[in-house]
């Protein structure tokens, strides 16, 4: 069976990169968060720790979307594209998404409406946490900037769970460890979850 | 048995040997000082003082009408302390006692204490890019582990220090009604304005001021209050986030279970 790629090296590079800052920072954070965990800031070690991961976390952004800005621009452009499909795919998701037939979905893009959702809600957060925990770093603590870091935090948090467990454990979303582990996804697994983009990467593959 | 430290500041004659017993005590480093026109030193609180008497000169320049108030600046021990309310660690705590006491083992230099103080007492020297430096300080009533003088039977050195009695110590209930009286005598003797600081601001404080004037002309804040933005993250946003948290993670569970099931009886059809 034919493989179809899904994204590129430097991008799977990126999203990992992402993932461990997000790491270090959500638990780093999170000993400030829960008393339960707050041991974990003895010593001072986590504050530095959550620090250098800031800096990761804004850097290799600005430094991906300067070498390739062409790509980001469309990835930013597909994340807050958003027309009528999506709202039929919104209606048909709880179904489907809970075992239902797949006759019901409407045809996606490269991205689904969810996978846009999430992609809105980590540009968006991730904005509110760089600008408040600049705040917080460069001229101190202030009510406003730990109540929207907070928010964001609660935000994204919950938004992860999902997109974590869809990637990891739910059995229609079998190719998406795959496809950001090697960039690539099966001809059938795109056509039946990406439907216009199948379309579209077909209809390249025969101009060229 | 709530206990308090009452400052009269009717007595009070501006000596500063509370500054000098709170850092002697604590092993607290003298402060180079300057002349910044006033008396007052050194002009803030810091990482090095947790006490220090604030100096306001009042009425013109005629010595005549001129008057000196002398307000102490430190902890107030809250009964519903901001500071404790937000420290994520639990460093800041409520003793029995009422008094508002800092493990500084605990501490973690955030700063939330810091920004929440209605009072602005907290201090800590912390660099805000690194985060390394003095964790945050304050006034704990002489009851910092190791130069703890309440649980061993003492005043606190500032009480014990003061020569002229403007500064008590004992149960909160016995010192509230003897400053009441005191507050009731000065406002019948051509001090109307007289008041009583602490008997119920910010849920009531662990260290009383007996006033001959209003709070504003001592230069203090006229009804503290635990700031909006405190209660609102410790008692709304976190609750709600664990609130949103649980109902995610309760929704997905749910959803695997029935979407295994369904997916694996239309497979076997």
């Amino acid at each position: 069976m034919k493989d179809i790629e899904r994204f590129r090296k430097r991008a799977i590079f990126h999203h990992w990169w992402i993932v461990l800052c997000s790491f270090l920072l959500a638990v780093t954070g999170l000993f400030m968060f829960m008393e339960t965990l707050s041991p974990g800031a003895m010593g001072g070690y986590s504050r530095i720790i959550h620090r250098f991961a800031a800096l990761g976390f804004v850097a290799v952004p600005i430094i991906y979307f300067v070498l390739n800005p062409k790509t980001s621009l469309e990835w930013l452009k597909e994340a807050f594209t958003w027309n009528t499909d999506d709202i039929g795919w919104l209606q048909a998701a709880p179904e489907y998404y809970f075992g239902g037939p797949e006759e019901n979905m409407p045809p996606q893009g490269r991205s689904n409406t969810g996978q846009k959702l999430w992609m809105v809600v980590v540009i968006i957060t991730g904005v509110v946490f760089v600008i408040t925990g600049a705040v917080m770093m460069f001229s101190g603590v202030s009510g406003v900037a730990v109540i929207l870091h907070d928010i964001a935090f609660i935000a994204g948090g919950a938004m992860f769970l999902v997109h974590f467990f869809l990637a990891v454990f739910h059995p229609r979303m079998s190719e998406a460890m795959r496809s950001m582990i090697t960039g690539k996804a099966s001809e059938d697994y795109v056509k039946s979850h990406h439907g216009k983009w199948y379309e579209e990467v077909v209809a390249k593959g025969e101009q060229s | 048995m709530a206990k308090a430290i009452l400052y009269d500041a009717t007595k009070c004659t501006g000596c500063r040997g509370c500054q000098v017993a709170c850092k002697n005590w604590n092993g607290l480093e003298a402060v180079e000082t300057y002349n910044w026109g006033s008396y007052e030193n050194p002009k803030d609180l810091s990482t090095q003082t947790w006490l220090k008497m604030r100096f306001i000169e009042k009425g013109g320049t005629e010595t005549d009408n001129m008057r000196w108030l002398f307000a102490r600046q430190s902890c107030m021990h809250c009964t519903d302390a901001a500071c404790v309310k937000v420290c994520p660690t639990g460093a800041l705590h409520i003793r029995t006692d009422g008094f508002v006491a800092l493990d500084k083992d605990k501490c973690t230099n955030c700063g939330y204490c810091v920004e929440f103080c209605p009072f602005s007492i907290p201090r800590l020297d912390a660099s805000l890019i690194s985060g390394i430096g003095d964790k945050a300080t304050k006034c704990t009533a002489c009851t910092t582990a190791g130069l703890n003088r309440i649980d061993n039977g003492y005043q606190p050195a500032c009480v014990n220090t003061c020569p002229t009695g403007a500064l008590t110590f004992g149960d909160r209930e016995t010192l509230l009604s003897a400053a009441q009286d005191k507050v009731a005598a000065l406002k019948s003797n051509s001090h109307p304005n007289a008041y009583l600081y602490g008997e119920n601001e910010v849920g009531g404080t662990h260290v009383l001021y007996i006033l001959d004037d209003t709070p504003k002309a001592y230069g203090l804040i006229e009804d503290p209050k635990v700031p909006a933005a405190a209660t609102a993250w410790q008692d709304i946003i976190k609750p709600l986030g664990y609130g949103i948290v649980g109902v995610v993670g309760l929704g997905l569970i749910l959803n695997i279970m029935v979407a295994r099931a369904r997916i694996i009886s239309r497979e076997e059809k």
